[in-house]
């Protein structure tokens, strides 16, 4: 085999780095997306107006002026909450009592959808969960009998009711309230 | 005549680091392009126009469709709870646009409860007149046949229900199932997809 030249070497070794370079961004980029998405979701102006870091808040009916997370439905009523386990359980309560659908879910930091209960899941009971770590419950609280103990993937991640509503005005009596019973904040 | 030897390493230092930049920028752009442009990333089945990607909101999702649902449909839900089909093109084929009109036509799916959205191509709702958005389970009128229809476009169109979508820019519409039936979760293509006609020319 004929040795390559000085300049062919350099130039090989030159295409195997930038491919491989291009690769690693490609990849890198791939991975840190969601989690960069979810992070400004979580930390971003939205989350700060809302003041939702471990406490329920209830953003405005969605509108074109929505623009906070893409493809907003407009027949759903958002409740919302960043939940932190870092420092121990977070729980959450929600009794809306409606007939029509209603579900939360919960969101790890990666924004895998790791968790969700709705009205025909719930039969009808409140919802009652004690959120924790992957340490679990290392200062040994003692759960209260009756709730669900869920492990968050990690240690902040977003939760997200949603309370269905065909029309908006004709229900809003029953609906604002009914979502408004969402609870989340540290045990 | 050799060239100092100064020049020629300034000189291969100046393309080793305009290469990397391009290394770079071909790792972003070929990322942002598989994320939001390839058309295998928000396909995993098809009926007529719509197309529904069943891994989207799965802990059980690579990390190409994680990061393309973030990107695309953050926050959805996993097929078992909501089901998202989406449609970018009318029945002929042709690119969505919001200044064209559009029959949409279709029997309600076998959900609990269903609904269809217009969005601009921002993923955003489009400033419609009067907060028309969507047309659901809740505000469709169906004929004797059973079928529901509505309108998109920048103008009413005279007898059905209209979702206003003003201006000239990319239209998408996205039909949600909630809680649909576990047959249609099993079989997603055999749900019977509405129809997208465009009517007339568009404005």
């Amino acid at each position: 085999m004929m040795p390559m030249s000085t300049r062919k070497r350099l130039w090989f070794y030159r295409v195997l780095t930038l491919t491989a370079t291009a690769a690693i961004v490609h990849l890198v980029t791939v991975w840190a997306a969601p989690r960069l998405i979810m992070r400004v979701l979580m930390d971003g102006p939205m989350a700060h107006a809302l003041n939702m870091q471990n406490q329920a808040a209830f953003p405005s009916p969605v509108n074109a002026a929505s623009r906070s997370v893409v493809m907003p439905s407009p027949d759903m009523l958002y409740s919302v909450c960043v939940y932190d386990v870092s420092a121990g359980p977070v729980q959450i309560k929600a009794n809306p009592g409606l007939q029509t659908y209603w579900s939360v879910a919960l969101y790890s930091a990666n924004s895998d959808n790791f968790f969700v209960l709705n009205d025909r899941k719930a039969a009808g009971k409140p919802v009652d969960l004690w959120l924790v770590s992957e340490r679990g419950n290392p200062d040994g609280r003692v759960v209260p009998e009756g709730v669900q103990v869920v492990v968050s993937p990690s240690t902040k991640g977003f939760l997200l009711m949603r309370v269905l509503t065909g029309n908006y005005e004709a229900e809003k009596s029953v609906l604002e309230p009914a979502r408004r019973t969402l609870v989340c904040n540290k045990v | 005549m050799n060239k100092p030897l100064y020049q020629s390493r300034s000189r291969r230092i100046a393309i080793g680091i305009a290469l990397y930049l391009s290394a770079v920028a071909v790792g972003l752009g070929s990322a942002w392009w598989v994320l939001t442009k390839a058309p295998w990333m928000n396909a995993t089945v098809q009926t007529g126009a719509w197309k529904a990607n069943l891994r989207a909101g799965s802990p059980d999702a690579d990390m190409y469709t994680r990061a393309s649902v973030a990107l695309n449909a953050l926050l959805a839900l996993d097929r078992d709870e909501t089901m998202y089909f989406v449609a970018t093109h009318d029945d002929t084929g042709k690119s969505l646009r919001s200044s064209c009109t559009y029959r949409v036509e279709g029997i309600p799916p076998k959900a609990r409860w269903w609904s269809i959205t217009a969005y601009a191509d921002d993923k955003f709702l489009f400033d419609a007149p009067g907060g028309h958005y969507s047309l659901n389970g809740s505000t469709a009128t169906l004929d004797k046949n059973g079928r529901f229809a509505f309108t998109t476009g920048g103008k009413e169109q005279p007898g059905t229900h209209w979702l206003p979508t003003p201006g000239d820019r990319g239209l998408f519409l996205t039909l949600r199932l909630y809680n649909p039936e576990k047959e249609l979760q099993a079989a997603p293509t055999t749900m019977a997809p509405p129809t997208i006609t465009p009517t007339g020319a568009c404005a």
